[in-house]
């Protein structure tokens, strides 16, 4: 009896003001990232992340210190008299001048690292809904199935962005600090602007790829399969069909991460000009994007309205 | 206050051809409400209409202040919603579960917190806060469903099936804090179940449906009144004899209670004396002769048959 007392004590109704469905999708979109965050497996491939991101943020660093203090010296090297800055030529392929290029490159090398996490996560963070009939929780609750979509789109885009955009952020403030900044960030401004784009191409086609994927395959070994055709065998196939067949470039256009690395490069002001291979238009990289996106979004409206929330 | 919890007017919702709703008038006082009736009886889709999820093709509907339609949130927020899916979300702990469904339902983070732990503490998983929902075990788990419904306070509970899966112990210990939310914390509870005794320990009334209609309704007290046909009988002696000759006078035997007593159904115009008349001519002796209440899962039977 007086534990029934006693628990009766702790309960207190709540009175307040309710804030608005949107604030409950944020809610979601954290819980995803800290989710995404508890998994050990996933810890390795942030640390590979890291990597890249320390090899272009001390890369840009050495090569603006090779180009400002020792360029002009002169080392031996096999017994032969080289400049530095002869041998630090290879390093200009890598584009780590704080260039459009830079950015382009370093979110390159980090999307096959968010691509490889996203497909190992999408079971976590989408799949197990359906999984698991976790969909009438959220789906009881006062929000709107769009909020319940909102929710998981943002989770997913904020984990892009944490690896993609973010640093490419600190990358493009660290250049400015190691050239002159005043009229580096002035002059840079279409790099800055781009970045974001980048990332907005990508937070948009990754999150509501992996979102309508996971809904449609929910495990993961069935998604990771999905993922690997999508973005390796389309890949493959393209280049294949391009590089190999000598077809137009613009069946370069199955190939999805291709599409997304030109419209970064059109966002960030990139020469298209100087790509070695047969590209597509960018134009018709963004709508085949733009097609993917619609698809995905018309696939998980009629997905998410089909739930029985009472079964 | 006094305004009833529930109102529907000719509501009627159809699939296509099919009728799943068909001209429900109703109106039910705040209480605790059972909503009972076979599968395919239009419960679920009751359910999704008071929930806000698909709307009335015709007719309509208040719960509370807020008129029933589709992709009503603000009728959602009303309502706790305790589905009888499993619906947890592997990974969360049990506060982020529940804090998680505060803040869905618009509490801010904070509060959603706060109120988090004291649900949790009420319905007595302090300990297990911190564990994993997957990890709960099942009454656990159909307790942690109930905190997730109740942590923004809403006026009404919607509880579907909460004591499905539960040991009998379990199924007490739920039904007993459904009860106390009713009574003491003034909580309306629509309880969806096939369990007619779990709606005859917690409710007042009780709503049968069937065939998409309302086969009937009314406080439960009333529903499981004592009829003047019906009487519990323990006769010794010629046992088989008297029987026999029972049924030869058009007395119906029902199904036996726990106590091992005959419950019978008498004939219009039955006269009592006629029992003891009977086990006087079988060399029998009448031990016990009591009226006998009509059980809600008789008044259901009766009420979903007699269409």
């Amino acid at each position: 009896m007086n534990e029934v007392s006693d628990s009766l004590l702790r309960y207190r109704s709540w009175r307040g003001t309710l804030q608005s469905p949107v604030w409950g999708s944020w809610a979601m979109a954290r819980l995803s990232v800290a989710q995404m965050a508890r998994r050990k497996l996933f810890w390795g491939l942030y640390a590979l992340a890291l990597m890249i991101f320390f090899f272009f943020f001390y890369g840009q660093y050495l090569v603006v210190w090779i180009q400002l203090q020792t360029a002009q010296q002169t080392v031996l090297f096999g017994g032969v008299p080289v400049k530095v800055g002869e041998l630090t030529k290879f390093l200009d392929r890598l584009n780590l001048n704080g260039s459009a290029q830079t950015f382009a490159n370093f979110i390159w090398f980090q999307g096959y690292i968010v691509m490889i996490v996203l497909a190992l996560a999408g079971a976590v963070l989408v799949g197990n809904d359906f999984q698991y009939g976790s969909l009438p929780y959220y789906l009881g609750k006062p929000i709107a199935r769009r909020h319940y979509i909102l929710g998981k789109f943002l989770g997913v885009g904020l984990f892009v962005n944490i690896l993609t955009t973010l640093p490419a952020l600190i990358l493009f403030v660290q250049a400015g600090l190691l050239y002159d900044w005043e009229v580096y960030y002035v002059d840079h401004l279409r790099q800055l602007i781009g970045i974001f784009g980048y990332g907005l191409f990508l937070t948009t086609a990754l999150s509501l790829l992996l979102v309508a994927s996971a809904v449609l395959v929910r495990r993961t070994v069935p998604l990771i399969m999905l993922w690997s055709g999508v973005f390796v065998l389309c890949r493959t196939l393209a280049n294949l069909l391009v590089d190999g067949a000598r077809l137009d470039g613009a069946w370069r256009l199955i190939d999805l991460w291709n599409n997304l690395y030109l419209a970064g490069l059109w966002c960030l002001g990139a020469d298209l000009g100087d790509m070695k291979r047969e590209q597509p238009e960018v134009w018709q990289a963004i709508a085949v994007i733009a097609s993917v996106c619609l698809l995905c979004l018309v696939y998980l409206r009629k997905r998410v309205q089909a739930v029985e929330v009472i079964s | 206050m006094n305004a009833p919890l529930l109102t529907l007017n000719s509501l009627r919702r159809t699939f296509g051809e099919f009728v799943a709703l068909d001209d429900i008038t109703l109106t039910l006082p705040r209480g605790r409400i059972g909503l009972l009736g076979p599968n395919g009886a239009g419960k679920s889709t009751l359910l999704k209409i008071l929930l806000g999820l698909i709307a009335p093709t015709a007719g309509s509907g208040m719960l509370l202040d807020q008129p029933l339609g589709e992709d009503r949130v603000e009728l959602r927020r009303l309502i706790g919603f305790m589905p009888e899916a499993e619906a947890l979300v592997p990974g969360l702990t049990g506060v982020e579960y529940v804090s998680l469904a505060g803040e869905l339902c618009g509490l801010p983070r904070r509060q959603a917190q706060r109120r988090a732990h004291e649900v949790l503490g009420y319905l007595q998983l302090e300990e297990a806060r911190y564990r994993r929902v997957e990890e709960y075990s099942l009454g656990m788990k159909q307790r942690v469903k109930l905190a997730q419904a109740l942590v923004h306070d809403p006026q009404v509970l919607l509880l579907d099936e909460p004591t499905s899966g539960l040991d009998p112990a379990g199924r007490d210990a739920m039904l007993r804090l459904v009860n106390e939310l009713g009574t003491m914390h003034g909580k309306s509870i629509i309880l969806s179940t096939h369990l007619l005794a779990d709606v005859q320990a917690v409710c007042e009334h009780a709503v049968i449906l069937a065939g998409g209609r309302v086969r009937g309704h009314g406080p439960v007290s009333e529903l499981c009144k004592i009829r003047d046909d019906r009487y519990r009988l323990r006769i010794d002696g010629n046992v088989d004899g008297c029987r026999t000759a029972l049924e030869t006078r058009g007395v119906t035997f029902l199904p036996a209670g726990h106590t091992g007593d005959w419950r019978v159904s008498v004939p219009a115009a039955w006269n009592n004396c006629d029992f003891f008349k009977i086990a006087k001519n079988h060399e029998s002796v009448i031990r016990s002769l009591v009226r006998d209440d009509e059980t809600l899962e008789e008044y259901f039977l009766r009420s979903v048959n007699d269409e």
